[in-house]
């Protein structure tokens, strides 16, 4: 019996040890492997319908764009156009592409990524009728493309396409590694935009066989850094590095063989990460902020986010009609205080725009841009709204402010409430939606104040200032029912320009009558990024909001 | 007993039905859209997507269309399109030729996603909850039917002190409380098992703990006071008259029949593991089907959501039918006819 034993200890002994010789020593064939989580909500890697950050991030190394940006400057630089020039009337864009990028495909059952053959046999490479073709059906109606109308109006009969009228886009395949996009009207940003995920080049012979389900891992075909492994949909999605990219300048090959991520909730991941089972995320919760400054202050990165945090205002509703009372509201927010409770390194706003952006005025330069909290004002204004209206302060209507259900939007909502309160002596009612129902009513009955927040899709202030505040109705993005000609002009005549301290200047008059002169909305703060990074990640930290990860490294 | 279960599968057609108009008509009449968005879409994407699934037809006519798809099976022939409006639950090919086949259970297409119908969600994502739902159910009768028993036999003793106490823990230590501390301890402190996600039998260990224990609270409780109550009965008196021992008593006689109140919260009990359970599923990244019962509202992924609950319906008057079944076992004084 006892002898028995110790034969199974030393049995035991002797194949434990096989398996940690065999482990040591493939070891060192083992790929890379970042692990990383994502918040739940599936992906989208069809370049025209990509809409959310998490997907535009993936493409980014999956579909190198005709231009990028710089993730730590912000810079434009050249993607898969080696070059671009532009007319003198800066309408046509001639862009130059790259030669001999691969179309590849990871084969499941080799375990590798393999090119793409055309009917020849020969490599399928990356050409000028690809980018035709993808920008096409960006721009089809029947795609159903979210981000089609970013597109639109910069590509000749854009707008009219995706209206549904058969006509000839203004884009076309000069040759093969040439390619002419024309534009209805100039603008600064056009390189900048024509590099982004819905002007992508796609691949129309796999689209067209496959329809909706080509982004399936076994259908999908790409040409960036990385090319797609698996993806089980809400689970998990496993990028590969793509040995064919051929380097350039700007674009390395991936030093990661693999990066895995799963869909985890917010607490979730920091659990995992704390296990070591991740290697990166990029989200903490509030509640463990402090815990991760204090235990993991070598681990967490705090850097600019992408949003602004505002409240706007319809300007049709009973007192908010009033620009004295808008005034006093929004001066009477002390964004300091609301930054301290939010306790994650956001910026108070005084005015709308990303101050980051290309193009964005910033407060140096323009003092009086912004509006700022300031107790004894707000005072005044509200003095100055009760003379206007000829009431007394307890004849001011009922105020209403609505924000989607949220425990964050509610905290912040509150603190403001109370400040209302405390400094202007106003009871202010706090209501609640869900998401959805909130979008719909701000749509047709916005209450007098509602919270929102806006995204750059690319980092010009083009796309905050023009694209929510320049037009008006059910179908923009602003609805505070408010319209102001010299604002709009001032917005139409940036739009065109390409100096961009020039449209600064027009910018930041633009800001002063938006969130001062008429006051209809309060900027309350700009969103930051948190990252928890294991030491041994060699990593870049994008200010873009998508993460090169073709630039990463994992160390031993 | 053929009559009594043609009758019953007759019941459940008509909960079907009800449950379908129902939640058919009152999502709808929530406002907002599968593609509303915080930033607008166009006014001609948003009209496309909209006639791409139907959802410019009136409301009768999306539901009767609905109602076509799901329950008359359909025969097809020719190439079988993969788009995700066309993808069914049940596909049986047909010896005519060209493809032919018989075709039946189409819950349509996922309006969140482009690729996913919502069979490919029930099918990828509904076993993964009956594993864990499983898992916790014979987690929670492991625990909660032997704690209940002993509480019963032992009553007003430190045993049943313990068993009880025990059963309140589990009540008022829910799982979304229960599971991140779980998580803490064991992963990141002990670093035993791995903290989140699914696939391997120690990634089940804690979440089908954690939900386990929730519901073996209940079950104690339950089963102890309905011991209780049959160790009062005459027969039992008779049983340890003539002699038996106490043994077989408890598990022969008085279990069996203890067991009626169980078998009836079982049922349902079944139905709402299996089919998902979101805070659990949440908490240790498990890519169940529960998540989809709440974000299919939020998102307005109506086929969803009539997916998810008509799935959890069937499992419902299934799981009930069972349970009625099993009434004429535990009780041979029951009787269907």
């Amino acid at each position: 019996m006892r002898k028995g034993f110790v034969v199974l200890l030393v049995g035991l002994l002797v194949i434990s040890s096989v398996l940690m010789t065999t482990a040591g020593s493939t070891k060192a064939q083992e790929p890379k492997v970042l692990y990383t989580a994502l918040l739940p909500g599936d992906v989208k890697i069809d370049p025209s319908l990509a809409s959310d950050a998490n997907s535009i991030t993936m493409l980014n190394v999956l579909y190198v764009g005709l231009t990028g940006l710089h993730d730590e400057t912000v810079a434009i630089e050249p993607g898969v156009a080696t070059e671009w020039t532009v007319s003198d009337d800066g309408l046509v864009y001639t862009f130059t592409l790259a030669q001999g990028v691969s179309w590849v495909h990871y084969d499941a059952e080799a375990g590798e990524v393999v090119q793409v053959m055309d009917e020849a046999g020969a490599p399928l490479t990356l050409k000028a009728q690809d980018f035709v073709y993808g920008i096409t059906r960006t721009l089809n109606p029947n795609t159903g493309s979210e981000y089609s109308s970013v597109l639109a109006p910069w590509v000749v009969n854009g707008q009219e396409s995706l209206a549904g009228e058969a006509v000839e886009l203004g884009v076309k395949a000069l040759d093969d590694y040439t390619l002419e996009i024309t534009s209805p009207q100039p603008a600064g940003f056009l390189p900048m935009l024509y590099g982004l995920w819905m002007a992508r080049p796609q691949l129309q012979s796999v689209v067209e066989e496959f329809g909706d389900t080509w982004t399936e891992a076994a259908n999908y075909v790409s040409y960036g850094p990385y090319a797609l492994k698996s993806w089980e949909h809400d689970v998990e999605v496993t990028l590969i590095k793509n040995p064919f990219w051929a380097e350039t300048m700007y674009i390395p090959q991936a030093k990661i063989d693999e990066i895995n991520f799963i869909y985890l909730e917010e607490p979730a991941q920091l659990t995992a990460y704390e296990a070591g089972e991740l290697d990166w995320i990029a989200t903490v919760p509030l509640a463990d902020l402090d815990r991760m400054r204090a235990e993991r202050s070598d681990q967490l990165v705090i850097g600019p986010g992408q949003c602004t945090y505002y409240y706007g205002f319809n300007v049709l509703k009973d007192g908010v009609s009033n620009v004295h009372l808008r005034r006093a509201l929004s001066m009477a927010v002390d964004r300091d205080v609301i930054v301290q409770i939010l306790n994650a390194g956001q910026v108070p706003a005084g005015f709308f725009t990303l101050p980051a952006l290309a193009a964005a005025p910033h407060q140096e330069d323009y003092p009086d841009l912004a509006i700022w909290s300031d107790a004894a004002k707000a005072q005044e204004e509200f003095q100055a709204y009760l003379a206007d209206e000829g009431i007394t302060a307890d004849q001011v209507p009922q105020i209403t402010l609505q924000h989607n259900t949220s425990q964050a939007h509610a905290t912040l909502a509150q603190a403001i409430q109370q400040m209302w309160k405390d400094t202007l002596g106003l009871e202010v009612q706090i209501t609640t939606q869900d998401f959805a129902v909130h979008q719909e009513t701000m749509r047709f009955d916005a209450p007098q104040i509602w919270r929102l927040g806006w995204c750059f899709d690319y980092p010009d202030t083009h796309n905050f200032l023009y694209d929510v505040f320049r037009f008006v109705g059910p179908d923009s993005n602003n609805h505070t029912n408010w319209e102001n000609p010299e604002f709009q002009a001032l917005l139409d005549e940036a739009k065109t320009m390409t100096d961009n301290a020039a449209r600064a200047e027009l910018y930041a008059q633009a800001e002063h009558i938006l969130v001062y002169e008429d006051a209809v909305m309060i900027p309350i703060y700009y969103y930051t990024s948190i990252d928890l990074t294991q030491p041994y990640v060699v990593r870049t930290y994008a200010q873009t909001g998508n993460e090169r990860f073709e630039k990463w490294d994992l160390s031993e | 007993m053929a009559q009594y279960t043609a009758r019953r599968f007759f019941y459940l057609l008509i909960v079907l039905l009800m449950v379908s108009a129902i939640t058919f008509f009152i999502m709808h009449q929530i406002p907002g859209g599968p593609f509303t968005r915080e930033k607008k879409l166009h006014p001609t994407v948003l009209k496309n997507l909209n006639a791409k699934y139907n959802l410019d037809d009136p409301l009768y006519k999306q539901y009767t269309d609905y109602l076509i798809d799901l329950f008359v099976p359909e025969i097809t022939t020719g190439k079988h399109s993969g788009d995700v409006t066309e993808d069914f639950l049940v596909n049986i090919d047909l010896p005519f030729g060209d493809n032919a086949a018989l075709r039946w259970i189409n819950f349509g297409p996922s309006f969140n996603s482009r690729t996913l119908s919502v069979n490919d969600i029930i099918e990828q994502h509904l076993p993964i909850s009956a594993q864990l739902g499983l898992g916790a159910l014979l987690v929670s009768m492991g625990i909660g039917i032997p704690l209940g028993t002993i509480a019963a036999l032992r009553k007003n003793t430190v045993y049943d002190y313990f068993s009880m106490s025990t059963a309140i823990l589990g009540v008022s230590v829910p799982v979304i409380v229960l599971g991140p501390v779980l998580k803490y301890v064991v992963a990141v402190e002990l670093d035993l098992l791995p903290s989140s996600g699914w696939g391997s039998w120690q990634q089940a260990i804690m979440p089908a703990f954690a939900l386990g224990f929730a519901q073996s609270a209940l079950l104690a409780r339950l089963t102890r006071a309905s011991l209780l109550q049959v160790l009062n009965e005459d027969y039992i008196r008779t049983a340890k008259a003539k002699g038996l021992r106490e043994r077989r008593v408890v598990l022969v006689h008085a279990m069996k029949n203890a067991m009626i109140p169980i078998a009836t919260v079982l049922g349902p009990l079944f139905a709402a593991l299996i089919t998902g359970t979101f805070v659990t599923e949440t908490v240790f990244g498990i890519p169940g089907l529960g998540r989809y019962f709440v974000t299919s509202i939020t998102n307005r992924d109506y086929a969803v959501i009539m997916g998810t609950t008509l799935l959890f319906a069937f499992f419902i008057v299934l799981s009930n039918f069972v349970v009625d079944l099993t009434y004429a076992w535990l009780d041979p004084r029951i009787r269907y006819d």
